[in-house]
């Protein structure tokens, strides 16, 4: 009797945790359905039409695969897919490399860590569009700082935007200087971490600065380091406002990335239909990039 | 216990997070209700608050002229004006974006000619006739064409846009020309070739660069002269051409002794005295008597010796027009008079407005101040306008990124323009 009351006790006592659980978890879950679950839904379904935004959705009839088939097809996709694929790679190992160099020097500083710190964050404060805006005043063909500088130093000027020689590298060099402060911080946080007995430890054994540094932070930061290449990874893949902003994706398409690609031929002509389609195969891009580290961190 | 409490705390946030976005519908009627009681009697509601309208324009003089001209409206019809100025791009989404509500949020709109047959096949914009708007005599006709399906009248021209050639006073003198004396497309490429020459720092000719739709824009003249077109008489792309391709050859020869910049630069340029000619919109730079640079009609002629054609500049009149689900229709057509007025347009040329009515662009106390307005208002009774068609969109961005792989040499233009009308043509075909 006593056994089957206590089994009832912890019965009721599960249900009510459940019940907590559920509670609990019940507005992160409509918030999702909602905010992501539906639109990612609607896109799919969408990108199976030929739906034009202003003849409406009554308009819109089935075309199975053709906005699939046209998009794999269509050459200007296929060229922004190689540009986004290249610049992700270029972006992420230079911002890798950078940020950590920034972070193991402001960690190693004995006085003006805060200032540096905060100094070094600047870049990634500023909203996109306004770095871009910025960027296009100082590399301006005609009043531009850089240009006066170099003009002044004897050095050949460049139409740094519409030259398919240095627009693209342009606009690397100006994402990569946005973007390392968050690598930077990210990884001096990690660094924050490292245990100084670690680093005496090897000390006393005679390791030398850059066997300190392989053998000791990496592996206590190597968390830290694919959690912000994957991050790093999947922000870059999405790169739309400098290259909108500066290039419009030219000259001749040298920057026209896959969000660049989808503004211009899915959302400016209200092609949604066709939009839709870009954007699952974005998607599948960015989750097939980053299931590496998410099967490592489900594992 | 503590679990229950949380519990129900949590719940009864949503419960009242549901009944506000609940009671939005219940507001947004009572707000119908007031708006139909303003809309009846084109005023400020009953309580004397002034009703709120909202203005989408395009960014730059061509919008800031027609703000500057509202105050005189909003206090005589107590209304309160929201004016939104937009990028080219982001203004076609807005309006777009907006025209599928059932009731709008914008009351007047600005609308680029190349969008007319988009917004008129789907019902964006309200018939102006319908509405009882007409045009008077002194707007320049050849401006409304574009605001016309049939004899329905959808959008008033507002901003003479017409683009004309832009020329450094002290380089074109250097080069033997007299502002008068340029005739033809071959003095055009006598000037730049003159002025590399004599300094092979500076440039000839500048032609505008960045997104397909302005180089495609700005080479729409040099094709006209050379008797091409982008489309036939049936809408049917035809780049493809000899006509095209002898286009694009003095194109590139005009490219070659200069370069590709953005408005912002070739303004610059010139200006500085880098330059010795472009292509512009009036919008860009309003020249006066004492500045480095003025600006005059482009030439009819492709040599001193053909014949002129009838039409060679770009019009690109930005028009204003009323959204089919205005929140008050009857109040925006009296804004839209208002603005169209003679009084109004010659006003906002104070403003660097250029008004499409003879009345303001030949006033002689205005051609005192702004004697440019004499060649803006010869080049807006001739200009040619893109083809209209609910594709043009995509239109350009085909045929404009085909043209700058010619010009950036990634692709011959043979390669290009084959490629482009393989492109258009199925596009065309739906």
């Amino acid at each position: 009797m006593m056994k089957e009351k206590r089994t009832l006790q912890r019965n009721r006592a599960q249900a009510a945790t459940a019940r907590f659980g559920l509670g609990m978890l019940t507005p992160t879950m409509i918030v999702l359905i909602v905010m992501t679950a539906y639109p990612l839904i609607s896109t799919f379904f969408y990108s199976f039409t030929d739906y034009n935004y202003l003849k409406g959705t009554d308009k819109a009839s089935f075309v199975m695969l053709d906005n699939y088939t046209s998009l794999f097809q269509n050459g200007y996709f296929q060229q922004a897919v190689i540009n986004t694929v290249v610049f992700t790679i270029l972006a992420v190992v230079l911002e890798m490399v950078f940020g950590l160099a920034m972070a193991v020097f402001v960690n190693s500083l004995k006085k003006g860590q805060k200032i540096m710190r905060t100094l070094l964050l600047l870049p990634y404060l500023l909203p996109a569009v306004t770095v871009a805006l910025s960027w296009r005043m100082m590399l301006s063909a005609n009043y531009g700082i850089i240009n006066q500088f170099l003009e002044g130093l004897g050095l050949p000027v460049f139409n740094w935007f519409m030259d398919t020689k240095t627009a693209f590298g342009t606009i690397l060099v100006i994402d990569v200087w946005q973007n390392v402060p968050f690598v930077f911080l990210l990884l001096y946080a990690s660094l924050q971490s490292v245990s100084e007995s670690q680093y005496e430890a090897a000390r006393i054994d005679g390791a030398g600065f850059l066997q300190q540094f392989v053998y000791v932070t990496l592996p206590n930061i190597k968390g830290s380091l694919a959690l912000c290449a994957l991050l790093r990874t999947i922000d870059t893949f999405r790169l739309f406002e400098k290259v909108n902003v500066l290039t419009g994706g030219g000259p001749a398409g040298t920057t026209s990335t896959i969000t660049q690609f989808l503004y211009t031929y899915g959302i400016k002509s209200l092609d949604f239909g066709f939009g839709s389609a870009g954007a699952i195969v974005m998607t599948v891009l960015v989750l097939i990039l980053s299931s590496f580290y998410i099967k490592r961190a489900m594992s | 216990m503590k679990k229950k409490i949380l519990s129900g705390i949590l719940l009864a946030a949503m419960a009242l997070s549901l009944c506000a976005c609940g009671s939005t519908e219940e507001t947004a009627a009572e707000d119908e209700g007031t708006e139909e009681t303003a809309d009846a009697d084109t005023s400020a509601d009953a309580s004397g608050e002034p009703t709120k309208m909202t203005l989408i324009l395009r960014g730059g003089a061509y919008g800031e002229s027609l703000e500057a001209s509202l105050a005189p409206f909003e206090e005589e019809h107590n209304v309160d004006i929201e004016v939104m100025l937009m990028s080219f791009d982001d203004l076609h989404t807005g309006i777009a974006l907006d025209a599928v509500n059932a009731e709008g949020t914008y009351d007047l709109c600005m609308v680029d000619g190349s969008w007319m047959a988009e917004f008129t096949e789907n019902g964006v914009l309200a018939n102006l006739s319908e509405m009882g708007y007409s045009f008077d005599d002194d707007i320049i006709p050849a401006t409304t064409e574009i605001c016309m399906v049939g004899e329905d009248i959808y959008l008033a021209p507002y901003y003479g846009n017409v683009t004309v050639m832009m020329y450094n006073k002290q380089l074109l003198e250097a080069a033997g020309y007299a502002p008068e004396d340029i005739d033809s497309f071959a003095d055009i490429q006598d000037i730049a070739q003159k002025t590399r020459e004599a300094d092979a720092s500076k440039n000839g000719f500048l032609i505008r660069g960045g997104s397909a739709d302005n180089i495609l824009s700005d080479f729409l003249p040099h094709l006209v002269v050379h008797g091409g077109w982008v489309v036939d008489e049936n809408n049917q792309p035809t780049v493809d051409t000899p006509e095209f391709k002898a286009a694009m050859e003095d194109y590139l020869a005009l490219y070659n002794v200069g370069g590709t910049l953005d408005k912002d630069d070739i303004v610059a340029s010139v200006t500085a005295g880098e330059t010795a000619m472009a292509q512009i919109w009036p919008g860009w730079y309003t020249p006066t008597a004492d500045g480095p640079a003025d600006y005059r009609t482009i030439p009819t002629k492709l040599t001193d010796d053909s014949e002129a054609v009838d039409a060679v500049a770009l019009q690109g009149v930005w028009c204003i027009g009323i959204p089919n689900n205005a929140p008050h229709k009857d109040l925006a057509l009296e804004l839209l008079e208002y603005i169209m007025s003679p009084e109004v347009c010659t006003a906002s040329i104070a403003n660097n407005g250029v008004p499409c009515r003879y009345s303001s662009l030949l006033d002689e106390e205005i051609l005192k101040d702004y004697p440019h307005l004499e060649q803006v208002c010869g080049a807006l009774e001739t200009g040619v306008y893109r083809p209209v068609i609910a594709e043009w969109t995509e239109f350009t961005n085909i045929l404009g990124t085909e043209m700058d792989n010619v010009i950036q040499g990634t692709k011959t233009m043979d390669e290009a323009l084959s490629y482009a009308q393989e492109q258009l043509e199925q596009l065309m075909a739906g």
